[in-house]
């Protein structure tokens, strides 16, 4: 049993370590090239739904730095989800999102620049278009 | 002693309005025959002068210099016009609501006149900027209404073509396109068009049904859309918090196993919600693309040229 612990302790490092890289970087200072998107997760005070994500936001991201690539970042992303779906929808694309973060979707999504760097767009509209 | 003091204080302001007098009296003929040299602008000057500004492209005030001459000359021939380059230049400035309701306005003053027609197709094209595809169906249907010349009637089936194929609608933009009169053929290039649309079939499509149900395995999806780095992280990520969530309980870990399964539970969803997703925006992806090729190749440009009676041609083609 003992031996055991130490394999679940690196496999939750994996996880904690892809979502992280995904929520960080939540507080851009440009506003959003297009739309009206909530740019951090202030926008609704009111869902305590997104009181995890204040703390990535606000602690975490803070001390580990803006490096998300994909606009808007993974927290704003999770953030809007959860407030234009609701709890189980957002966390489902929430979770879709920090697989996709970084990855193919830098090379499929068009590219816009924020604070001087490229991130690829891919907000919430154009991952629930077809429902 | 009081008077002294009163006196030596008073001094610089006397020096002041006795300079300021000086001044005055010394610019007072310039300033008179400054007034004298009114600058009069006629109808043809100022027209002019929205011109220029539109044709070097700065067409915000252009937009300006056209209303001037639209308020201080209501009465000049020229006023349609001058109404319709001031939509134009809104379009042109990419103001499209602006731009639409500016020709609404020449329609509504000019109803029998070609800036009325102009106008009807300019609106039509605002519309489709505005992604009101709907609106600007309607806007073309009401130009088919009020217009007998076939000419204009062909151009608006043509446009209405063009709008279902963007929203790729192919059945009804075929519809619209058999509905041109048969001496406009040859010059809207249907036959290579439709020889086109037919290539419609050969799109690339992936089915998001089957990139659901690959997705059983974790990534199996992703791999189906072509998104390898997607399906190797949801493989490993899912198969990882699996098999930890599967220890945690073998070892009577149960809190920590369902902090696991809770966690395994979403990715395993968003695994499939993305595989799903993916499958959509590849069909998506290769749909504008086919779109954008047959623009490249068979879309004639359409503009309605505010200086011609008729409506300009200008042809693209890719021989």
């Amino acid at each position: 049993m003992k031996s055991i612990q130490p394999v679940i302790s690196v496999i939750l490092f994996f996880v904690i370590v892809l979502c992280q890289t995904g929520f960080a970087g939540a507080q851009d200072a440009l506003p959003p090239p297009v739309g009206d998107v909530p740019r951090t997760v202030r926008a609704n005070e009111s869902n305590p739904v997104l009181n995890p994500l204040r703390f990535i936001t606000d602690i975490i991201s803070r001390a580990d730095g803006d490096r998300c690539p994909m606009f808007p970042t993974c927290s704003q992303y999770s953030a809007q989800a959860i407030q234009k779906h609701g709890f189980l929808k957002g966390w489902i694309m929430t979770s879709d999102r920090l697989m996709r973060c970084g990855r193919d979707e830098l090379r499929l999504s068009d590219t816009v620049m924020i604070d001087g760097r490229k991130r690829s767009y891919d907000p919430v509209d154009n991952n629930d278009f077809w429902w | 002693m009081l008077r002294r003091i009163a006196a030596l204080f008073s001094y610089p302001f006397r020096l002041t309005s006795r300079g300021l007098l000086c001044a005055f009296l010394l610019w007072t003929p310039v300033l008179s025959h400054a007034a004298g040299a009114v600058v009069q602008i006629d109808a043809d000057a100022q027209y002019r002068f929205a011109e220029r500004y539109f044709s070097t492209g700065e067409y915000s005030r252009a937009v300006d210099e056209y209303k001037r001459f639209i308020y201080f000359f209501p009465d000049d021939g020229r006023l349609a016009q001058a109404m319709y380059q001031c939509g134009m230049s809104f379009y042109l400035d990419r103001r499209y609501a602006d731009a639409a309701a500016s020709f609404n306005e020449v329609i509504e003053k000019f109803t029998d006149t070609p800036w009325a027609v102009k106008s009807y197709l300019m609106v039509s094209e605002s519309q489709i900027h505005l992604n009101q595809f709907g609106a600007a169906v309607i806007t073309l249907h009401n130009l088919i209404t009020l217009s007998k010349a076939v000419d204009v009637r062909d151009e608006a089936f043509y446009r209405l073509g063009w709008i279902y194929i963007e929203t790729a609608s192919w059945d009804n933009a075929r519809i619209y396109f058999e509905k041109i009169s048969s001496a406009n053929r040859e010059k809207f290039r249907l036959e290579r068009l439709s020889a086109e649309l037919s290539q419609r079939a050969g799109i690339a499509a992936k089915s998001p049904v089957l990139a659901g149900a690959l997705s059983i395995v974790p990534g199996g999806g992703f791999l189906y859309c072509e998104r390898y780095q997607d399906a190797l992280i949801a493989f490993l990520l899912n198969g990882a918090l699996i098999w930890a969530g599967y220890e945690a309980f073998d070892n009577d870990n149960k809190a920590l196993g369902a902090l696991l399964t809770f966690v395994e539970v979403g990715f395993y969803a968003g695994n499939i919600y993305g595989a799903v997703g993916s499958a959509h925006k590849f069909n998506r992806t290769k749909t504008e693309g086919f779109i954008e090729n047959l623009k490249k190749n068979t879309k004639i440009d359409l503009s309605g040229d505010p200086q011609s009676s008729s409506i300009r041609l200008s042809l693209r083609f890719a021989f």
